[in-house]
């Protein structure tokens, strides 16, 4: 996976936008087929937030910030092509945020590419957080932790996880 | 359920812990009936390995009896007794269909800790700290085996369990390195290391038609197995082992050498003693010294085979290797794709694993078993734990 988190102009700390990139064996439409089905919006965005998916193509987010905060936004596709999903949050969004997944032919016997942009935007109310304050982790880790947990289930139809059971004992420290 | 937990550097107790459930329609729990140490586990419990946390259930080489099956399991069922490869793979990504499993695209529950330090993240791995995936390991009653159609593999009646046990990592990532080295007739392979890969990696050469395998080592005891495994034994506190091995082979060199020593090489000299203190003061966690001598042995042309486990090592003379165009090959192990093969040579008596088995404790006394593996006592070459 590759990923480039690109700069903002000097004064536009109040946005960031994060990209990332997988390959993956399966026909494109396939994965277009997956990635529309709200389950998987569900599965893939968990490291994120807790996303709950229509068939209309409206989605609830709600997003984990620092210190137990939350950020809720719903957003509704606005564009499917077969090689394109494009979608935005409505008015009233904690976050203002768009997100647009691009289908490309691999080279060889590769599969397909998939690239994922989200950009979020937030508003003036919130002085002075970059994006990438806001949430618990990055927008870089948000994209790519997604794509990584989108190949891992199209691939093997589940998604890999320790949780609830870590190696470690519940409240062990980083040694 | 019982298991040995780590709780800082050198700090390991046995303790109870919750039981393994399935988590994914893929997984197996496993009645671990044998587990082992494994050099590399040394470096976890020195604290060599950044990403560990207190609690963390030890162990990645094991074999056991299938007690539960999540639904998508198709292949082995409840009873089998199998043998399982210590990186986690799933058998359906592009790095698995080409027999490279421990770099599974899919396998690693927490990729955004490894990315950053390799670029792209392997598969799980059990046990081996949470940049590794963070899976609990098999120093335990229990232990949950995921993707097990790809990754558990039923060990075949009349091979015992000492022997299948090996099979899980010592032998397959041996036998790796041996295979790296595309042994031709009449090839000489030089292997540094006598603990369990070490061995596994000369009795592989041998099954792979090398014409002489070379131990590099300074424990008797050690030597000695690797003498009975047919290698012909170097001590190189006794012996200048460039210039024997020079001997050994005619002046050419060996064809391969095998590194299976690792970041915790033993040595002599001013270089040792620098790599010592670097380590010592966490300036680089590797020392080394078998991998340089490694590559100023080998022939022109040759392969040098890297299995011993590295992290960030700072004087490497590269030109070295270029200038005599030596082929470097080198991966944790891809186990999958040895397994059924090893059992075979197991059953067949060409590879006798069980050999590492020297020493045998209760999980309950494995602490104490750990002591002994980490100081060599008693000719100790594995610790085993029967839960």
């Amino acid at each position: 996976m590759s990923t480039a988190v690109r700069q903002d102009p000097p004064g536009a700390a109040l946005d960031a936008s994060a990209h990332a990139a997988v390959t993956i064996d399966r026909p494109a439409d396939d994965l277009r087929t997956l990635w529309l089905d709200p389950r998987t919006q569900a599965r893939i965005w968990a490291h994120f937030a807790d996303v709950t998916a229509r068939d209309d193509g409206t989605a609830d987010w709600i997003a984990r910030g620092p210190a137990g905060g939350q950020y809720r936004w719903r957003t509704k596709i606005m564009a499917t092509s077969p090689d394109d999903i494009r979608w935005a949050s409505l008015d009233g969004a904690d976050v203002p945020n768009t997100g647009a997944l691009a289908l490309r032919p691999a080279p060889g016997d590769r599969g397909t590419e998939l690239h994922l942009d989200v950009r979020f935007d937030p508003p003036g109310g919130i002085i002075g957080k970059a994006a990438s304050k806001l949430f618990h982790i990055v927008p870089g880790e948000i994209v790519r932790k997604a794509l990584y947990q989108f190949r891992a289930l199209a691939l093997t139809g589940e998604i890999p996880t320790t949780d609830p059971q870590p190696a470690a004992r519940q409240g062990g420290a980083d040694r | 359920m019982r298991a040995l937990c780590w709780n800082g550097v050198n700090d390991l107790r046995v303790e109870t812990v919750a039981d393994p459930e399935i988590l994914n329609p893929q997984d197996v729990i496993l009645k671990v009936r044998l587990t082992t140490t494994c050099g590399s586990d040394l470096h976890l419990i020195d604290g060599l390995i950044p990403t560990m946390r207190e609690g963390d259930v030890l162990g990645h080489e094991f074999m056991g009896e299938i007690v539960d099956v999540g639904r998508d399991v198709t292949k082995v069922k409840r009873g089998d007794r199998v043998v399982v490869p210590s990186f986690i793979a799933c058998g359906k990504c592009w790095y698995c269909a080409h027999d490279l499993y421990s770099l599974c695209d899919t396998s690693h529950p927490k990729p955004e800790l490894q990315e950053p330090l390799l670029g792209y993240p392997t598969a799980g791995i059990y046990a081996y700290s949470h940049a590794f995936g963070g899976y609990a390991g098999s120093h335990a009653e229990y232990v949950r085996v995921p993707f097990a159609d790809t990754d558990c593999f039923v060990v075949p009646d009349g091979l015992p369990d000492e022997d299948a046990l090996f099979i899980s990592d010592a032998a397959p990532t041996g036998f790796m390195g041996a295979d790296f080295c595309n042994i031709q007739r009449g090839d000489v392979i030089a292997v540094w290391g006598c603990g369990g890969v070490g061995l596994m990696a000369q009795q592989s050469a041998m099954i792979l038609g090398a014409e002489r395998v070379i131990a590099i080592n300074q424990y008797p005891e050690r030597l000695a197995q690797a003498e009975a495994f047919g290698a012909t034994p170097l001590d190189f506190t006794k012996v200048d082992v460039v210039e024997a091995l020079r001997e050994l082979t005619g002046g050419r060199g060996p064809d391969a050498c095998i590194d299976a020593v690792g970041m915790e090489a033993d040595g002599t000299g001013t270089q040792h003693a620098y790599d010592r203190i670097k380590q010592a003061l966490y300036i680089e966690t590797d020392r080394g010294a078998a991998l340089r001598q490694a590559m100023l042995a080998v022939r022109k042309g040759g392969t040098l085979s890297i299995l011993g486990v590295y992290g960030v090592l700072d004087k490497f003379p590269l030109g070295l290797l270029m200038n005599k165009g030596v082929t470097v090959r080198t991966a944790q192990q891809h186990g999958q794709a040895y397994v059924p093969r090893l059992l075979d040579h197991a059953l067949r008596g060409e590879l006798t694993p069980a050999a590492l088995a020297t020493h045998r404790f209760s999980l309950e006394d494995s602490p104490a078993g750990y002591r002994m593996f980490k100081h060599k006592e008693d000719g100790c070459l594995r610790a085993v734990f029967a839960p």
